[in-house]
């Protein structure tokens, strides 16, 4: 009992806590909520923007085959408050991202979860608070 | 009485008694939206396939199952804003502003900016209604009037937009009407649009802010970039009957996928009578 008790405040402080969210389009529309996928490979490019970040990634598919990927991520404003900069991470950074995959497949994106820098192990999604709308 | 002393008494009075020129509620202040209703859809985002409760047409229904949100990232998507119909419902911050007569001391105008969207006005000044013809515009053209404590809004000439983020379209020759009440710190704004060509009823909802004192919508600068890697001219969308999407909701959730078709029945409450007799998909 007073465990659901506790559950239900800390809902109800999440529906009345003043904050601004980003959410601009539907992630479940976007991408499969309930699947994972893991990529590894070299940023090419890192746009950090509204209405969301994107990482460009060069990596290899399951077949060996060359492929880029786009790596959707929070807002400038959202990952700003998250310590993320616009220079945090540059074109040649090694990274393992793991993320839900998209659902047109040959768009090859993804929603990050999270993201590892294997250079200085520098990660981002592993910590509270670490996710973006 | 001498002239000089009516003057004079008459001169007091109307300093000292405050007679309002109208009855105006003030609608101005930062506001925070609260999520009591539809929380799941309006935040996180709607599934694919979930048309219940939406009293749309069949080609609403067309639209929305040839929609793919990949279109989002074309350059041509990713600044959109919201349309005024819609942005009520979004999960941005409000602030509301308004301009006075400096005579009159009328309100003028009401200005409600949302994070990410336009300078939405609400004109109470008289003016007319421009031509059919005119510009269509994301926070379309909205007049207002009275109606004792309540603010009733009239917007035309709105873009096309969507009434729902799963690709639920609302066309270009939708009329929104608005009644904006304030109880206390709380504003209940009533939306209806009415929309001859993608839905059937008026489609009705209701929003809640709180006046919120410490809140500052932000700058919002939107860039436009190749957010996706693809051939030139490409445009996301699936032909019909080929969106392998459509049944997902219906069975996450264990519903009849004929309720999940949406249509105006599924408004109404006594449609969970009829739901309880339908085939339900088997839940995932």
């Amino acid at each position: 009992m007073k465990g659901r008790l506790i559950i239900l405040l800390v809902a109800a402080a999440a529906l009345l806590t003043s904050f601004q969210l980003y959410a601009h389009h539907s992630f479940a529309a976007t991408y499969f909520e309930d699947k994972q996928q893991t990529i590894e490979g070299d940023i090419v490019q890192f746009m950090f923007r509204n209405p969301h970040s994107f990482i460009h990634v060069e990596g290899k598919d399951e077949k060996g085959q060359p492929v880029r990927w786009a790596v959707e991520w929070g807002g400038g404003g959202q990952l700003g408050r998250q310590g993320v900069t616009r220079e945090t991470l540059k074109s040649g950074d090694r990274v393992i991202i793991v993320g839900n995959p998209g659902r047109n497949p040959a768009d090859h994106r993804l929603r990050m979860l999270r993201l590892k820098r294997t250079s200085d192990n520098y990660t981002w999604g592993t910590r509270p608070g670490e996710t973006f709308d | 009485m001498p002239r000089q002393l009516k003057f004079a008494a008459f001169f007091v009075l109307t300093l000292t008694i405050g007679v309002p020129a109208y009855a105006q509620i003030d609608f101005t202040g930062e506001w925070a939206p609260r999520f009591h209703e539809d929380q799941p859809e309006r935040v996180a985002g709607p599934e694919l396939g979930d048309y219940l409760g939406l009293p749309i047409t069949d080609a609403a229904r067309m639209r929305a199952d040839t929609w793919d949100a990949a279109i989002q990232t074309l350059p041509e998507w990713q600044c959109r804003p919201h349309s005024a119909d819609y942005i009520w419902r979004g999960p941005s911050n409000l602030h509301i502003s308004k301009e006075v007569d400096p005579v009159s001391r009328q309100i003028l105008a009401f200005h409600g900016e949302w994070l990410r969207s336009v300078d939405n006005i609400y004109y109470l000044d008289g003016r007319e209604r421009p031509s059919a013809n005119a510009p269509h515009t994301w926070g379309g053209f909205a007049t207002a009037k009275w109606n004792g404590d309540i603010l009733t809004v009239t917007v035309t000439h709105l873009k096309e937009g969507y009434i729902r983020r799963n690709g639920v379209p609302r066309s270009d020759l939708a009329t929104v009407k608005e009644h904006w009440m304030r109880h206390g710190n709380w504003l209940t704004v009533v939306t209806i649009v009415n929309d001859p060509v993608y839905l059937s009823e008026p489609f009705i909802r209701t929003t809640d802010y709180q006046l919120d004192e410490r809140q500052l919508v932000p700058p919002y600068p939107c860039d436009v970039v190749e957010e996706v890697d693809r051939p030139k001219g490409v445009v996301p969308s699936f032909l019909p009957g080929t969106n392998p999407s459509l049944e997902e909701f219906a069975q996450r959730h264990g519903l009849p996928l004929e309720a999940t078709r949406g249509g105006a029945e599924t408004m109404y409450p006594e449609y969970r009578k009829k739901l309880a007799t339908m085939p339900k998909l088997a839940k995932e």
